[in-house]
């Protein structure tokens, strides 16, 4: 099942695959350009059918921020599609067009990494506290646990 | 400017249908609901910052009390993931008490909802009775655990203690009982006119919709699809136990409820079945400290619906990055969906349909120690 | 003569003896409920917890009375007041420890129906001037439920009535009486419309919309507190000894002499029953919506209420 799954992402993406990883059984891992995102993840919700949105995970590299968005397929397989996103410039198309409940999932992101939206109008906070201050994303790694315990809410 | 059709009926933080701090914001055009704007992060505890501070081991009672109701489901799923990162198999017997536990978990968590959701309709003996014989279970647990809320028993490598022959007959006593009283509890909801009332065609979630918003667990069998982590996707010993999964068609509240109690009762013949095959022999082997770099995505089959971990290692003894997705958050899109267009009174039956656990989904845990000062950001 | 009726009133069967009974009732009631429910209820307060309705009261009537800013002061701090004095006055019609009541007069089933108008219009009153979201829902809520139920509440009240050929209650438990029989046999459909439409008037469960705990904190009560709050329940509890005592009196017999059974006792009993019947009813049921339980009295209590008045001009059940 992995494997069909593997070869029709990789003969329709082509190139723009760079690291496919099948570690066990319905699990995918599958890093693919972030200039063809859009286009593989169309692919994998609407040709492939993988219906369900597991979740978006932001993950902190230093100089650049990953996105693995977990996709699942009949509740089975588990692809998960890697981008890579530079840090200082991070934004990614939504694709809250394409799944309606990823908004909370990249609201999430967007809160917790700095990750920026193309597209997601709603971007206000939806884990952090109200006049958390701006640009600061507590899970990137130059935020320690002590300097969040530093921060002082602004009153409203 | 003329004058505001809708009124706004703020329901939370702080309200007496919701258990746990969480904020709604209703739009109402007279008695009915037109918009839902949900504000969550109340009890935002800054868990996944605090899973890459500590090794491995530590985290394992972080993923413990990541929430109270559904603590073996998180530990299940950490140690599953942090196991195929170090590449440890843990041995069956193992595995088969693993089970045991989420399923005795499973019971505990839908009698507490079932009670939670008769009290909401204010039917309270229904609530009463659930909850006294939901003891059952709790005692079972601290007989087998020790714990009555965190189980503890997982670890890396197995679990903490075995279950003893003599247990097992306790187990099975207990199990009797509660399969009996579930039974009633199973008529008294079809059967009870009031409580159909409050519950049937109430909260309605169309098929279509709950998958297209990716809702999960119950509150998606409630509207007739067949969706089930432990069957779909097989983790510990739920591939070699037959079970029925159940779904039902009525998209309203009340085929929640019915798939709940249904549930419960498979539950016990779940855990009849583990705990007549399992296997004798070790109920734990020596994890490692460090796992090599990789990543790994687990998933398990909480009372409410699929949870998700995502792991990924960097070959020391700390994890470079845990992500915990709770089912309730999977769930908020569709609740709110469900939420247009109802009665204001229907309001908190439905919150309380999908089975809300919103300290899982905040993935946090206490309020700073300093609340009363500054408000800080506090682990 | 005069200090006789100044006992009458004061002591016995007046104030002092109602508040007893008020919290007795109060017990009973929560007693029974928490043994349907299986639970202990009040335990530790005096033998079986029978003091813990006192205690209750006299903890409220120490605790800080807080008033909202936006209150509409006046109203908000009469309200209270008004809502134990209504069902008082109103018990003293009702015989208890003879046969006729301490001030009854002809025409005072006509009062007892206008009472219990006033009541719901003191909630509606008392949500109203908190001025909080909750209240107000709580009052506009059982404002509602009294349109749908005063009108049945009024044919079960009017069948009695034109059975005994009076509207005093006294005559009709002295014509229950004269006659050996109950209003219960005679017109049991009167009887089951007159407990329905009294659960909707106490805001018990099914009917406790008005202060649905789980929806709107606690309704019209949300914003009371300390001695308000003691006075609305010491309300309350008058409530259902005025409720158990109509009961009685126009379905039950009211308060006769059984042998050497003094009256006042004869009368305990039977409101005692009443009163476990009402926590029953509250213990069995969920709670209606608001638009279900006006839909319900409307559509099936109000015809069956009608249907007894015209069985009894029909000469059944007089």
């Amino acid at each position: 099942m992995a494997d069909e799954i593997v070869e029709r992402l990789q003969s329709h993406l082509k190139s723009d695959v760079l690291e496919v990883r099948v570690p066990r059984a319905r699990r995918i891992f599958l890093r693919v350009k972030t200039t063809s995102f859009k286009e593989a993840i169309r692919y994998a919700i609407l040709e492939l059918g993988f219906s369900h949105l597991s979740s978006i995970t932001g993950i902190d590299l230093g100089g650049e921020i990953e996105l693995i968005y977990h996709l699942a397929y009949r509740n089975a397989t588990e692809l998960s599609l890697i981008i890579r996103v530079p840090k200082g410039d991070a934004l990614v198309p939504t694709i809250s067009d394409l799944m309606p409940n990823s908004a909370l999932y990249e609201r999430e992101v967007h809160d917790l990494m700095g990750v920026r939206f193309d597209g997601l109008s709603d971007l206000s906070p939806l884990l952090l506290p109200d006049g958390w201050p701006k640009e600061i994303y507590p899970l990137r790694k130059e935020y320690t646990f002590s300097d969040l315990h530093e921060i002082k809410l602004k009153k409203s | 400017m003329g004058y505001a059709s809708t009124i706004k009926v703020p329901f939370g933080p702080q309200h007496p249908a919701l258990k746990e701090p969480e904020h709604f914001l209703f739009e109402c055009e007279g008695d009915i609901v037109v918009n839902v704007t949900p504000r969550i992060g109340y009890v935002h505890r800054g868990m996944e910052k605090a899973f890459e501070l500590g090794t491995y081991s530590h985290d394992m009672y972080l993923a413990e009390r990541v929430c109270g109701i559904c603590t073996s489901a998180h530990t299940t799923c950490y140690t599953q993931a942090v196991e195929e990162l170090m590449g440890v198999e843990i041995p069956a017997r193992a595995r088969y008490i693993r089970t045991i536990i989420a399923e005795l978990e499973r019971l505990q968590s839908h009698s507490l909802w079932v009670g939670i959701v008769a009290h909401e309709a204010g039917f309270d003996t229904l609530f009463m009775y659930v909850w006294r014989d939901r003891e059952v279970v709790m005692n079972l647990f601290e007989e087998l655990t020790g714990g009555r809320v965190l189980h503890a028993i997982n670890t890396l490598g197995g679990v903490r203690r075995d279950i003893s022959p003599d247990a097992v007959l306790k187990i099975k006593g207990g199990l009797d009982y509660f399969e009996k009283r579930t039974k009633e509890y199973l008529r008294v909801i079809k059967t009870e006119r009031t409580f159909l009332k409050r519950t049937s065609g109430v909260g309605l979630l169309k098929p279509d919709d709950a998958a297209s918003l990716n809702a999960v667990g119950p509150t998606l069998r409630g509207s007739g699809i067949r969706n089930d982590v432990r069957v779909d996707d097989p983790y510990i010993a739920y591939g070699e136990i037959p079970f029925n999964l159940i779904t039902s068609d009525g998209c309203d509240v009340l085929s929640r409820t019915v798939v709940r109690t249904e549930e419960m009762l498979e539950s016990i013949n779940i855990i009849r079945y583990a705990l007549d095959h399992m296997p004798a022999g070790e109920i734990r082997v020596r994890a490692p400290k460090n796992a090599p770099p990789g990543e790994v995505v687990s998933r398990v089959e909480a009372p409410r619906g699929e949870l998700m971990h995502y792991a990924r290692s960097n070959g020391t003894a700390k994890p470079e990055r845990y992500k915990v997705r709770a089912p309730t958050l999977a769930n908020i899109p569709s609740l709110c969906k469900t939420l247009m267009g109802v009665h204001v009174a229907d309001i908190p039956i439905i919150l309380a349909g999908i089975d809300p656990c919103f300290a899982c989904m905040d993935r946090m845990l206490i309020i700073g120690k300093k609340t009363n000062e500054k408000r800080y950001f506090t682990r | 003569m005069l200090a006789y009726d100044l006992f009458q009133l004061i002591v016995f069967p007046g104030a002092l003896f109602l508040f007893c009974l008020a919290f007795l009732y109060e017990w009973v009631d929560r007693k029974f409920f928490a043994k349907v429910q299986n639970r202990y209820g009040p335990l530790y307060t005096g033998t079986l917890g029978l003091l813990q309705p006192v205690a209750d009261f006299l903890k409220l009537l120490y605790k800080e009375d807080l008033v909202p800013k936006a209150c509409d002061r006046n109203i908000f701090s009469s309200v209270p007041i008004v809502y134990v004095v209504l069902p008082l006055t109103t018990l003293f019609i009702i015989p208890i420890s003879g046969q006729t009541g301490l001030v009854a007069f002809n025409g005072d089933l006509i009062f007892v129906m206008f009472i219990f108008a006033l009541m719901t219009i003191t909630v509606f009153l008392a949500g109203w001037s908190s001025m909080s979201r909750f209240s107000i829902i709580g009052s506009v809520r059982s404002a509602l439920q009294m349109l749908s139920y005063e009108i049945p509440l009024g044919l079960a009240l009017i069948g009695p009535a034109i059975a005994a050929k009076s509207l005093s209650i006294s005559s009709i438990v002295q014509w229950q009486s004269a006659n050996a029989t109950w209003g219960l046999w005679l017109q049991p459909i009167g009887f089951g419309v007159f407990f329905i439409c009294m659960l909707a008037e106490l805001e018990l469960v099914p009917f406790d919309i008005p202060e649905a705990d789980t929806e709107i904190v606690a309704g019209w009560r949300t914003e009371f507190s300390g001695r308000k709050l003691a006075m609305f329940r010491l309300g309350r509890d008058l409530e259902i000894v005025l409720a158990s005592a109509l009961v009685t009196s126009l379905f039950l017999g009211g308060a006769q002499p059984l042998g050497l059974i003094p009256p006042v006792l004869v009368f305990l009993v039977k409101s005692l029953f009443v009163v476990i019947m009402l926590s029953f009813a509250r213990a069995l049921f969920a709670r209606f919506r608001i638009d279900q339980m006006i839909a319900g009295m409307w559509k099936y209590l109000l015809p069956i209420a009608i249907l007894q008045i015209i069985l009894i001009q029909l000469g059944l059940g007089v």
